[in-house]
């Protein structure tokens, strides 16, 4: 393999992280100094040979089958790998973790892999819902490539239960063609706007972290709080809002592309893609914060296809296939080695690599809104309403 | 071998059927109504009235259900009627088959493809748009309440035609003639000899109608864009988001209830009506 | 009257027709016409995953149909000569089934069933030989056919129960008279008689299951039946594969019912 001296420490990357997210250096410095501006040159050189390796196994079976989000992956990327492996990807799409618990909970789901968000994985091992992975069967998972602080999280007292698959954030996605000028900035102008000149054009996720967050952000609570009365208020603006929404759902892409709707809470990729095919439609990080979360590649326990499984999550690890991926789904990745072959426009997007000064009031979700009862009755309240 | 036993053996296997399939996943739910939310989603044992208290938390999905239903119902036969008149009495026998056939065949194509159908002509792109350039205002069709009910009588208009059909071909042609032979004007004929003869088929179609609205959740989530909630959506939220496995029992007893009450009640009703066929006669 | 007929024709028909329509799409999207192929219908003939889907729904159409009718037919046949508590239980029974709606059967079937593996499961492991290949119970075929099967019994009794109320009993009689043995009699008289119901009971049976989404949605466990497959498709962003799909679901129910009316027509003027 390459030679480790060839990147920086871990610790070197972390303070510089820690530097570029306070604002001390800009976006290129922290670039060029961790490598991940780097010259694809030697990174490419060592691409082959990992690529000649094992993703490309036969005999893992005819399918495998995959649980995962709205618009996240590239088709061409899964009709290469049903080539290669003759397994071909039978996908499920959910808008939300409470539904991918839902259906573990249940049982029989027949998933071989799953994209569980960062917060969520505590709680899958707690519920004996999820396989520790065998690190020796995802050759292209290099640990050391990852930044720690979204790959972190798969790691469960001291086990992988998952690899980092990508990063993203939470906030919101305006078509400006309505806005008639207005500055968008924070959630209180999401609100504020809903309930007036937007009436009946904004859609909120059917999604309780994100859509509770959404108001609590907007009075300056966390977006995690679990508080009963922070979440009152929180409640309070929600069932004011719903007969101004258009739409309570985490698909919510079509919508903005047809024009019924002209705001959406929206993450990174969805407002990149539909900013690609629609510029006037821009990404906002509300001012207050919002949410910075991180996406991986799982495997539940009780996976039929555990070969195919593995081979699936190493081909998406391959970091020639995430950067398609990437250019694909548009959200930002925690690999150094993609980052390396991703074109410079991508890396500059500030979309995908949002300034520091937005990033930074971003909070990661927290284990406890998955289980806490009163969040989801909140959200449950609030759709019967 | 002994009638008796003949007759046992014959009902063993649908009384098995009926106690595993039926009675006991109903009495799992109705003993689940009693207990609580499990740490992270799910049942723990318990026995509380908490859950069924609670229900007035969901009192939206059973007002939009309770209202819808019998509106969607009544909707479903003020439109199918006229259609089944016009195929039992009016129509050419040889077209008769045909045109029925027709009415069925939609009914064939899955109910999601045909709600998703609905989006689109409701949605900006759709009907809207031609009402815009009609200069008739750009209303907004999707995600309302009127979507639904639109999408629930295009749903169900078919499975309501067919019993009101067949009540209405078994009428005795000449009953009709009769009438016009002795004066009444065709209005009168109608309506004192064909709709109450057809009453027994009205009956049929519109419990039928009701009975499936009451359970319905596709429609309202595909053409109410998770804005208007039936007590099917609570109850798929209930499991499938919430995963509060003893509240969702609990929803789902009331509803159980609240379908006896009201089909029963219906059923007394219409029984002085229509002359009380006492099981539901579809063919 | 004529004019309304063909009106509501026409609002039935428009939103299949653009179903169709747009099945014949070159482009992707499932609402931007843009030029005409037949890509879409070969995408989904050969799309490992719908065709499974669909024999998986055919399969289970089938089997729950062929034991609702059989034993459907039996129960009601049973039931002429039974009175009182069993009775009035039969018809509880039935009248529950149809009265209580599909997801509250699908939900109740998923938590009873779910709770009956976890208490199960660990058995079979603990007392079969091999611990590792031990025979885990799971909801998929079994537990689709006896979800589906439940509410075409119910159906089947109905329909054969008022076939068999509408026979002509002087015909049973004689036949015994005459000294026909009672299965003889059955086989001769009170079948052909009941037979077009049992026909019609299957047939709706049949449609019934293999066009369920509700009780399947909670049943299924890692099983796919086509109504299922489409529900996933639609929420993983529309294609027109999904419109070539229904539009060839569509054409196959036509086809099908139009022969089973001719077959009933020449079998029995009146049925």
């Amino acid at each position: 393999m390459t030679d480790r001296s060839d990147f920086i420490s871990r610790e070197k990357f972390m303070a510089e992280l820690a530097r570029y997210k306070k604002g001390s250096v800009s976006r290129r410095h922290f670039m060029g100094v961790t490598g991940l501006g780097l010259a694809t040159g030697v990174l490419g050189s060592a691409l082959p040979g990992l690529r000649g390796a094992a993703w490309a196994q036969s005999g893992i079976g005819d399918r495998v089958i995959l649980a995962s989000w709205p618009n996240y992956h590239d088709p061409a990327n899964f009709e290469a790998f049903a080539a290669a492996t003759g397994a071909a990807v039978d996908m499920s799409v959910f808008g939300s973790n409470e539904e991918m618990l839902a259906k573990l909970q249940a049982g029989g789901t027949g998933w071989d892999v799953f994209v569980p968000t960062n917060y969520t994985i505590s709680t899958y091992v707690d519920l004996d819902l999820i396989e520790p992975l065998d690190l020796s069967r995802i050759p292209n998972y290099d640990l050391a490539s990852f930044d720690p602080r979204f790959a972190e999280p798969g790691t469960v007292n001291g086990v992988v239960y998952a690899v980092s698959r990508n990063w993203g954030t939470t906030g919101y996605a305006v078509n400006t063609a309505h806005t008639a000028g207005r500055q968008m900035a924070s959630w209180k102008d999401f609100w504020d706007v809903t309930m007036a000149e937007f009436s009946g054009r904004t859609m909120v996720h059917d999604y309780q972290l994100t859509t509770i967050g959404a108001a609590l952000k907007s009075f300056g609570y966390s977006f995690n709080s679990i508080d009963p009365k922070e979440l009152a208020d929180a409640e309070k603006l929600l069932i004011e809002a719903k007969p101004h929404l258009f739409a309570i759902t985490s698909d919510y892409q079509p919508s903005m592309r047809s024009g019924d709707a002209w705001m959406t809470i929206c993450w990174t990729g969805d407002a990149l893609q539909l900013h690609r095919d629609i510029p006037e439609i821009v990404y906002v990080l509300g001012t207050e914060g919002g949410e910075l979360w991180s996406d991986f590649l799982a495997i539940p326990k009780g996976a039929p296809h555990l070969d195919a499984a593995y081979a699936l999550i190493n081909y998406l690890l391959d970091p020639a296939v995430n950067m398609k991926e990437v250019l694909f789904h548009g959200y930002p990745v925690a690999d150094k080695r993609v980052d390396a072959l991703l074109p410079p426009e991508i890396l500059n997007d500030p979309i995908m690599y949002p300034a520091a000064e937005l990033l930074t009031p971003l909070e990661f979700g927290a284990a406890v809104t998955l289980t806490d009862p009163g969040r989801a009755e909140v959200m449950a309240r609030f759709k019967s309403a | 071998m002994r009638p008796q036993v003949r007759t046992a053996l014959f009902l063993f296997p649908a009384g098995a059927w009926f106690f595993a399939m039926l009675v006991l996943p109903l009495v799992v739910i109705f003993v689940f109504s009693f207990g609580e939310r499990g740490p992270a989603g799910g049942y723990v044992p318990a026995l509380t009235f908490d859950n069924f208290l609670n229900l007035g938390s969901r009192w939206a999905a059973f007002r939009n259900t309770l209202v819808l239903a019998p509106v969607g119902t009544l909707t479903c036969l003020l439109i199918a009627y006229p259609l089944a008149y016009f195929l039992a009495i009016r129509a050419n026998a040889k077209w008769r088959t045909l045109l029925l056939i027709l009415v069925i065949v939609p009914f064939w194509t899955s109910i999601l493809i045909r709600s998703y159908a609905w989006i689109y002509l409701l949605g900006g792109q759709g009907l809207p748009s031609l009402l815009n350039a009609l200069g008739l205002g750009n209303p907004r069709l999707i995600n309302t309440p009127f979507a639904v009910l639109v999408g629930i009588v295009y749903g169900y208009l078919p499975l309501m035609v067919f019993p009101i059909y067949v009540s209405l071909e078994r009428l005795d042609k000449r009953l009709l003639e009769a009438s016009g032979d002795l004066g009444a004007p065709p209005i009168n004929t109608f309506l004192t000899v064909t709709l109450p003869l057809s009453m027994p088929g009205v009956a049929t179609g519109c419990m039928l109608v009701f009975i499936l609205l009451m359970g319905e959740f596709l429609i309202p989530s595909m053409l109410g864009g998770g804005k208007v909630f039936f007590v099917g959506n609570a109850l798929v939220d209930l499991f499938l988001q919430s995963r509060n496995w003893a509240f969702g029992s609990a929803v789902a007893v009331a509803l159980v209830l609240v379908m006896l009450i009201t089909v029963t009640a219906y059923m007394r009703f219409t029984r002085r009506w229509a002359g009380g066929r006492d099981d539901i006669s579809l063919m | 009257m004529r004019l309304y007929v063909v009106a509501v024709y026409l609002f039935l028909y428009v939103p299949i027709g653009i179903i169709v329509l747009f099945s014949f799409n070159a482009g992707k999207a499932a609402t931007q016409l843009q030029g005409f192929s037949l890509q879409w219908y070969g995408k989904a003939l050969s799309n490992t995953f719908v065709m499974e889907a669909f024999q998986t729904s055919l399969t289970v159409a089938m089997t729950s149909a062929l034991l609702a009718t059989v034993f459907g037919t039996m129960a009601a046949l049973a039931l002429q000569s039974v009175k009182g508590r069993v009775r009035v239980v039969f018809d509880a029974l039935i009248y529950i089934a149809v009265m209580v709606p599909g997801i509250v059967i699908g939900i109740a079937t998923l938590i009873a069933l779910v709770t009956l593996f976890d208490w199960v499961n660990p058995l079979l492991t603990a007392i079969w030989p091999l611990a590792d290949a031990a025979p885990q119970l799971a909801l998929g075929y079994g537990s689709l056919i006896a979800a589906h099967g439940l509410f075409s019994m119910a159906l089947v009794i109905i329909i054969v129960r008022a076939r068999i109320a509408g026979m002509d009993r002087s015909l049973i009689e004689a036949s015994s008279d005459l000294g026909a043995t009672p299965f003889g009699t059955f086989r001769q008289v009170t079948l052909p008689q009941i037979f077009p119901g049992i026909l019609a009971a299957f047939l709706l049976a049949f449609t019934f299951s293999f066009d369920d989404f509700v009780i399947a949605f909670f049943v299924a466990g890692s099983q796919t039946t086509l109504p299922i497959y489409v529900f996933s498709s639609i929420r993983r962003g529309v294609t027109p594969e999904v419109n070539a799909i229904g539009s060839m679901v569509l054409a196959v129910s036509l086809v099908l019912l139009i022969t089973a009316q001719s077959i009933l027509r020449r079998r029995a003027p009146k049925s």
